[in-house]
């Protein structure tokens, strides 16, 4: 039931991206004051509303909305950072190991790169293998300056590139309801997985 | 004098529109803007190893704050950031509580006041819909740092006097209109004395409170920072500014938080 909305919505990406390509953008109503989409309503706290689109590292363009359907154990980190963010992706995958595996295959883990100058798709897509992230069950996302600036005020992550080029952040995992809306925060590194994984076990018994 | 003053501007916009012929002249603020000559901001706080000054390009920034005026106008013209239609995701229950309905302000004297109770999202939305942007931490810090007389403002011991008496008296109730003290050297009014304002990357500071729940050596590569000390500690006005950014929210609206647009050049 829920592949059609998926479909739709990444076809919707990739047809607006090739629009942009042929430079029809210049009367293009800015995302501030296009009117909402009907369509399935969404929780007022949905960070689905976000209208800003990301690409993938295998160059699929997509709205977050298309992440719906399942809950998201979501973080921000950069490809090159060297010291907090493989000890990000490590606590998901000590998630990812927690949850019993008919649970595990529902739930989706993505990755978001506060670098929109260096992360390209390859950069993600490297990425990956280093950190061994499966294909299934893993998004990794580049989006451009100002939407990642939003995406993290919404998720309460703090950052600024330093002179090195290097991002010096804040470091939260969120979990996302199957509508996109924020239910449990884990704030810090190397915390225990166990208040995260029951709070996903919750989302599945109700 | 008001007609010698006359004469002066009208030299001065010649002179600009002569140079606006030279396709090398640096082009001009937009109507109700400010060019601001580039220049730098000294953060309070650097990271270890980071230089002591950000620089800031040239751009433009709105004389004044945004008021209730203008703020209906983009309303109007936009339903979904209407008061009684906004996602609570993109502002809280507070948001334009001042006025007395969608499309209705409390009284015809909030039409010139600084517009508040609004959300980033709302005032980046805004911006967006002018065709600008807000403000970064250090475009407003670099611009607010200067007095009526000169941009090194924190030479100027009577406007750091009039900063600290404002930053530590509460905003009235009713607030007053945009425009009415003096301008800085550049031209812009009111960044400080009137309300607080919303900038692109507030969330930009990396001591908030989120710091108590990392780990120690999580706090060894960043908030080591804390300890490498502010550049000016008498500086108690941008002290507040950047605990009061710090605390923030991007969907909060406050009695005493309005912005202004700012647009590269």
């Amino acid at each position: 039931m829920l592949l059609p909305v998926l479909l739709t919505l990444t076809l919707l990406g990739c047809a607006h991206s090739s629009t942009n390509k042929t430079g029809k953008t210049g009367t293009e109503t800015p995302p501030c004051c296009r009117e909402v989409t009907p369509g399935a309503p969404l929780p007022d706290q949905s960070l689905y509303q976000l209208d800003s689109k990301w690409t993938s590292d295998h160059w699929r363009i997509i709205r977050l909305a298309a992440l719906q359907g399942q809950p998201q154990v979501m973080a921000m980190m950069f490809t090159s950072c060297e010291f907090a963010c493989p000890i990000i992706v490590n606590d998901m995958k000590r998630i990812a190991d927690a949850l019993p595996p008919e649970i595990r295959d529902k739930v989706n883990f993505t990755l978001i790169s506060f670098d929109h100058e260096r992360d390209t798709p390859e950069k993600l897509l490297a990425f990956r293998k280093r950190m061994g992230l499966p294909m299934a069950g893993w998004t990794l996302l580049r989006g451009e300056a100002d939407d990642v600036r939003e995406l993290a005020a919404l998720l309460g992550v703090n950052y600024r590139k330093d002179a090195r080029g290097q991002y010096a952040h804040s470091n939260t995992l969120t979990v996302l309801s199957p509508t996109g809306e924020i239910v449990h925060q884990q704030i810090g590194l190397n915390q225990s997985p166990d208040e995260t994984v029951q709070q996903l076990l919750t989302l599945f018994r109700e | 004098m008001s007609l010698r003053l006359l004469i002066l501007m009208l030299v001065a916009m010649a002179g600009r529109i002569v140079s606006g012929a030279d396709t090398t002249a640096a082009p001009e603020a937009p109507a109700g803007m400010v060019a601001v000559p580039a220049g730098e901001h000294r953060p309070l706080f650097v990271l270890p190893n980071e230089p002591k000054t950000i620089p800031v390009a040239r751009f433009a920034l709105d004389k004044f704050p945004v008021t209730n005026g203008d703020f209906l106008e983009f309303v109007s013209a936009n339903p979904r950031w209407r008061r009684s239609a906004v996602k609570r995701l993109f502002a809280d229950q507070n948001y334009l509580k001042h006025w007395s309905g969608d499309l209705k302000l409390n009284d015809a004297a909030q039409t010139n006041q600084p517009v508040v109770w609004i959300s980033w999202f709302a005032a980046k939305a805004f911006a967006q819909w002018k065709g600008k942007r807000l403000p970064t931490v250090a475009e407003w810090e670099y611009v607010a740092a200067a007095s009526p007389t000169r941009v090194d403002g924190d030479k100027d011991p009577e406007f750091q006097r009039a900063l600290r008496h404002w930053y530590s008296t509460p905003s009235p109730s009713e607030l007053p209109r945009v425009g009415a003290g003096l301008p800085n050297c550049f031209g812009i009014f009111d960044l400080h004395g009137l309300v607080w304002e919303w900038t692109s990357d507030f969330n930009s500071s990396i001591m908030t409170g989120d710091a108590r729940g990392d780990t120690g050596l999580d706090r060894q590569l960043f908030c080591g920072a804390g300890s490498a000390g502010a550049k000016d500690t008498a500086n108690f006005p941008a002290f507040m500014r950047y605990g009061f950014r710090s605390s923030l929210k991007a969907a909060y609206t406050i009695h005493n938080l309005g912005f202004r647009c700012a647009k590269d050049l």
